[in-house]
């Protein structure tokens, strides 16, 4: 008896999460099928798949986001669902529709949900409408002509962003509004590059935030349940480096509000599937930011204190079935904190790095959800996120010492990455007392920028000692010379 | 002539002497006796330094030496002295407007043929979510576009190329 | 081998006399030193600055292996001469490491005279040669200089050891299969550009190195052609056109960068036929050899007080030591290397002289390099004496210090007069290397002696006229010749004459003999053969 109504999923993404849903796959007994392009063939998700099929494009992600390719490789797979991942298509409801069309499960939320929740203006209404508290704001579209002054109206700070987008693209912070139409412009221009959508809404932005979301499950019984809260605010530009759960900021009274919030907000859009509600939060008071219609990238922690497959439940989802567990089913296990390993370098403005994967060894002891492998190279064309080092211990203490100690005996040679600032904020001391929010990376600058001169003879004696020409010169010199050093007469 | 390694754009002079207790490690303010190097593997080893023994990791890449001590990835670029003394400044060379870090061509404002001026436009590049006009370093005639939009390049790629006018 | 038993009373009076003095020697040393290879006027620094040149000194440093030793040699070549403006005669010479390879360099100094040849520069150049040819020492030559330096042309132009031994030279090393670089790092005029062509390779310096056998000038004044450096005899034309020069090199640093990576190339010789052992220091501190040397030069003193602040834990084997002992003579090692010693304890007798010649025969034939320590004021003379033999003797002593083919290394410890420099390996009975202490005195015949002689003959003049000459005539006859035969016969003077390579802070000379010593070691040596020694 098959559990599924399909046999074949086609994974129509990359890098890491690609690889975390064939492991999943593999386990409920489904073929998974990848679409790749050929920047990608040497990554561990094609050669873990059971079928990778090759696709092209003007530029690497391009093909990627080539709807008309990807159902393509889809039909080539014989495949009877689809699973979009997060980023590149994930949270296109246009996609969802073909794929759909195309007579295709579409592992995710219906694409009304997806158009709604995609909109961040729709959504922000939508939730004001059920009774959510939303931040205050000002929208383009409601009239373009006052749009300027009436951003000004809600005074700064304030956060200009693209209606149709997230993940922190094309965002852009005013404290000043002299500078307010400038800011306009630019994240105008980078709304239409990522999202093909240049209109934006300023909403009135909240200092030493704290960045708290929660995972939502729901199905097409009109069950939905919460996973609790995952606490994000480790970020730098936007771009999120350290999540965990629990979050230290919130009290039992503030999770169970939040944690309430989140699942009357998904009830509200009949959701179903696996869905994220990020909410802004200062002090005891949050506010609904948006809501992710897809898996998040940091999905792993939820996973470890709740034991729940959450691709799985995403795909018995998507295959109609009810939902297994109820509310009282999920309990929190201890704590859990997932590390983003970036291809870049924090010393220098977070300057995106690039090379050959030369030497790889991931620690013991946890888990990892790595999108690359040795050999591999790390190229400017995709998101500069390598792997996540994820660790799960009964207090929030032993997880940030068990995480401290992975990044640190992670060995990625041959591209530089963020390890040593992981390392120096899991050592930092309001990172430890839990006292952080989004602003945490900026307001410290010294946890990007490292001491320098840590350990750099080290460093220097290794180089010398592994370096052809320093070795042979030191050997050239005649014993008695070399006993002699700089003398003088 | 010492040799010299590059971290981060900063260059450290060293010498390697040998000792009969092995190698003597002179830096330019600190000599540091015995450093020693036992391989295990073609990529791991011990460096013994100042009575310390450090598991290392190690990869070696051309003139590029990655090494993981202590929890910490650095790369050291050996600087080989015959290539770096010898500076490319000739002035015959055409001018190049070099890409200051890896990204991804947005626009491209300027068309081969065209004469621009020194902190003229030449293209916009995207990296790190943010865009970066690529400026011309001075007066010439557009070359040759070596990247086109939508491609990816890595850091110090040749994003244009200049000539002189009147060459 | 034993160790020898200092008796020096390091706490008594004489002892502490002696060390203030010649710490103040030392001293007075290091500051000429210093003065001759630093000191500038500051608009010859800025020329050289504007130039885009570097100063010699840093040239060298640059040039030569870090952490590693230089001996440099003839620091205050023509001191005495040319009213001192001419300091190390504008070249600067040394032994060094070069990419591991034991070399010799060779600098022109630019910043005195526009590194101008004077009689002094051409007789160190054409010394350093002879120390590259005699020990096989490649070379390399750091040319920058402006050109011969016309007054004095008759002082260093046609004769045999002249400018022109220098490019004899360059050509018998070449001959011998001894490698020499030279980099171009300024103008190689007429006779100065063939130093580079000589060389087995040569870098040239974009800007500021050219050659040519004519200047510009002299090209207009010959032709009336009108022609620029550059184009006449610069880097890209003779690297590219001529042929002339090797290597283009973009900077000063960039030509050094690849002279080193030449040198890198050569052949390391072995040095197979002599044995070394572990080195190890002298058991007592060469710091007191200032106590040791006698501030009064007239004060005999123990050589084996010296040789037991040299060599390798003041270990000393002693041959003869109850026979001929005005000369001491024995077996020792420095930094690991036997040596066979002759140390002047007294005047040379027909006892001493036959020892001497037969230890030269036995370490010749043992292949063990030679010492030679002078405190000699010459052979014993009188009727007894010549009765005895001594001139036959002492010709014995001569032929095997001539005719032995073992390295000779000597030390110009304190005095060192008469026929005793000649027969203690004289500068004439080409040692490798000869150095000098700051106290030392060299000359034909002790001043006080030479002064009573020629104050006679002087007197004996002035009385033919005169009659008798007064205490005080005489004293005034006496004064200025003893006083220019002081002068004259300085271990500074000698060494402004080039008579020795250099003078030695004594605590420097066990590591200068090191260092000697094993450049001596890239030449083989001879199969031992002596002429006629009478008997």
């Amino acid at each position: 008896m098959h559990k599924f109504p399909f046999n074949t999923v086609l994974i129509a993404n990359r890098g890491e999460i690609a690889a975390r849903i064939i492991k999943t796959l593999r386990k409920l007994g489904l073929r998974s099928a990848i679409a790749y392009h050929e920047a990608d063939a040497l990554s561990p998700a094609v050669s873990m798949a059971d079928l990778a099929i090759p696709i092209s494009g003007r530029s690497p992600i391009a093909s990627y986001l080539d709807i008309a390719q990807i159902i393509g490789a889809a039909r080539k797979a014989s495949a009877g669902a689809l699973h979009p991942g997060y980023g590149l298509l994930s949270e296109n409801a246009e996609f969802a529709r073909a794929v759909i069309k195309a007579g295709i499960t579409f592992i995710g939320p219906a694409p009304e949900i997806i158009d709604l929740m995609g909109d961040k203006i729709r959504a922000r209404n939508f939730v004001q409408r059920n009774g959510f508290p939303v931040a205050p704001c000002a929208i383009e579209e409601d009239d373009p002509a006052t749009f300027v002054s009436r951003a000004t109206a809600v005074g700064v700070p304030l956060l200009v962003k693209p209606s149709g987008g997230g993940g922190g693209k094309g965002m852009r912070i005013v404290r000043d509004l002299n500078t307010l139409e400038a800011a306009i412009e630019q994240a105008r221009s980078e709304a239409r590059r990522y999202f093909g959508d240049s209109r934006l809404y300023v909403e009135r932005y909240v200092e030493l935030q704290r960045h708290i979301e929660v995972q939502v499950l729901g199905d097409a019984f009109g069950n939905l349940i919460h996973l609790f809260e995952r606490e994000c605010s480790v970020q730098r530009r936007f771009q999120k480096i350290i999540e965990e759960t629990p979050s230290p900021a919130l009290s039992p009274e503030l999770r169970t509000r939040i944690c309430e919030a989140a699942v009357g907000i998904a009830r509200a859009a009949q959701y179903q599937n696996a869905g994220t509600v990020e909410f802004i939060l200062s002090e005891d008071e949050f506010y609904f930011l948006e809501m992710n219609t897809r898996l998040q990238v940091e999905h792993p922690v939820t996973e470890m204190i709740t034991g729940v497959d959450l691709i799985a439940e995403q795909v018995y989802a998507a295959a109609g079935r009810e939902l297994a567990l109820s509310q009282s089913d999920i309990a929190s296990n201890g704590h859990a904190i997932e590390l983003r390993l970036y291809a870049e370098a924090p010393e220098r403005g977070y300057v995106p790095t690039t090379g050959n994967v030369l030497l790889l060894e991931y620690p013991d002891g946890v888990r990892i959800d790595s999108g690359i492998m040795q050999g591999q190279r790390i190229t400017p064309a995709f998101d500069p996120m390598l792997a996540k080092i994820i660790v799960h211990a009964p207090t929030r203490a032993e997880a940030a010492l068990k995480a401290h100690r992975a990044v640190r005996e992670l060995v990625l040679l041959g591209c530089e990455t963020n390890a040593s600032l992981l390392a120096r904020i899991l050592a930092d001391e309001a990172f430890l007392g839990g006292q952080f929010h989004t602003g945490y990376l900026e307001e410290n600058p010294h946890l990007a920028a490292g001491n320098f001169a840590t350990g750099l003879s080290a460093f220097l004696a290794c180089a010398a000692l592994l370096t052809g020409p320093v070795r042979a010169s030191a050997n050239a010199v005649p014993e008695l010379h070399a006993a002699l050093g700089s003398w003088r007469n | 002539m010492h040799h010299s390694f590059e971290i981060d754009g900063v260059d450290h002079r060293l010498w390697l002497s040998n000792s009969q207790q092995g190698y003597r490690l002179h830096l330019r303010d600190q000599v540091i006796t015995p450093v020693a190097f036992t391989y295990h593997s073609e990529s791991s080893g011990i460096l013994t330094i100042a009575g310390e023994s450090e598991p290392v990791r190690f990869a070696i890449e051309g003139e590029l030496i990655h090494l993981h001590i202590r929890g910490r990835a650095r790369i050291l670029r050996y600087i080989d002295p015959l290539r770096t003394l010898a500076p490319a400044n000739d002035g015959t060379r055409p001018l190049i407007a070099r890409a200051p870090m890896p990204g991804v061509v947005v626009a491209t404002t300027v068309s081969p043929g065209q004469s621009v001026s020194a902190g003229m436009a030449l293209m916009t590049i995207e990296s790190m979510k943010l865009e970066t006009i690529i400026r011309s370093p001075q007066d010439g005639i557009v070359d040759r576009v070596h990247v086109k939009e939508g491609e990816s390049f890595e850091h110090d790629a040749v994003l244009v190329t200049l000539s002189k006018e009147g060459r | 081998m034993q160790r020898i038993g200092s008796v020096a009373d390091v706490n008594s009076q004489a002892f502490r006399r002696n060390d203030l003095h010649n710490r103040q020697l030392a001293a007075e040393l290091k500051e000429r030193q210093r003065a001759a290879r630093f000191h500038r006027p500051e608009r010859d620094f800025e020329r050289l600055r504007r130039q885009n040149k570097l100063f010699v000194r840093e040239r060298v440093e640059a040039l030569l292996d870090p952490e590693t030793p230089f001996l440099e040699l003839s620091t205050l070549a023509a001191n005495k001469a040319y009213d001192g403006e001419v300091p190390g005669a504008a070249q600067v010479v040394g032994i060094g490491i070069v990419a591991g390879r034991e070399v010799i360099v060779h600098a022109d100094d630019a910043s005195v005279k526009s590194g101008a040849w004077y009689p002094l520069s051409v007789k160190k150049i054409v010394r350093a040669l002879d120390i590259a040819i005699e020990n096989r020492l490649p070379m390399v030559h750091l040319c920058d200089c402006a050109g011969g330096f016309l007054p004095l042309q008759a002082e260093f132009f046609a004769d045999r050891y002249h400018a022109g031994r220098i490019l004899r030279n360059q050509s018998i090393l070449s001959k011998m299969g001894v490698p020499q670089v030279a980099i171009v790092m300024g103008h190689c005029t007429a006779a100065g550009a063939y130093v580079p062509a000589l060389s087995e390779y040569n870098i040239m310096v974009e800007g500021t190195g050219a050659i040519f056998l004519g200047g510009p000038p002299v090209v207009k004044a010959a032709t009336g052609e009108q022609v620029s450096a550059e184009d006449l005899g610069g880097a890209l034309m003779h690297t590219s056109v001529s042929g002339t020069s090797d290597y283009f090199a973009r900077s000063e640093m960039h030509a050094i960068a690849i002279a080193r990576d030449v040198v890198a190339r050569f052949h390391q010789p072995a040095k197979p036929w002599i044995d070394r052992v572990a080195p190890e220091p002298p058991a007592y501190s060469a710091s007191e050899l200032y106590g040791i040397i006698p501030k009064d030069a007239r004060a005999q003193f123990d050589m084996r007080e010296i040789i037991a602040r040299l060599v390798d834990g003041s270990r000393f084997h002693e041959y003869q030591p109850r026979y001929g002992t005005s000369l001491v003579c024995g077996f020792a090692q420095l930094y690991g290397y036997q040596v066979g010693i002759l140390a002047n304890n007294g005047v040379l007798f027909s006892d001493s002289s036959l020892k001497g010649a037969h230890f030269i025969q036995l370490c010749d034939k043992n292949r063990t390099p030679l010492l030679f320590l002078q405190n000699v004021t010459g052979f014993m003379v009188g009727r007894e004496y010549e009765r005895g033999g001594i001139t036959k003797d002492g010709a014995k002593l001569i032929m095997a210090v001539s005719g032995a083919s073992v390295p000779k290394f000597t030390i110009v410890c304190n005095s060192s007069h008469g026929a005793g420099t000649y027969a203690m390996s004289g500068r004439a009975f080409d040692p490798r290397f000869v150095f000098s202490w700051p106290n030392s005195q060299i000359s034909a015949m002790g001043a006080d002696q030479a002064a009573g002689v020629l104050t006679h003959v002087k007197a004996r003049q002035l009385a033919r006229v005169d009659g008798r000459l007064s205490e005080q005539e005489l004293a005034a006859i006496r004064e200025p010749i003893l006083e220019q035969y002081r002068e004259r016969s300085s271990a500074y003077y000698a060494t402004s004459e080039l008579w020795d390579d250099g003078i030695l802070d004594p605590v420097d000379t066990r590591t200068a003999l090191a260092i000697a010593l094993s450049a001596s070691l890239n030449a083989p040596a001879d199969t031992p053969q002596y002429g006629v020694f009478r008997l």
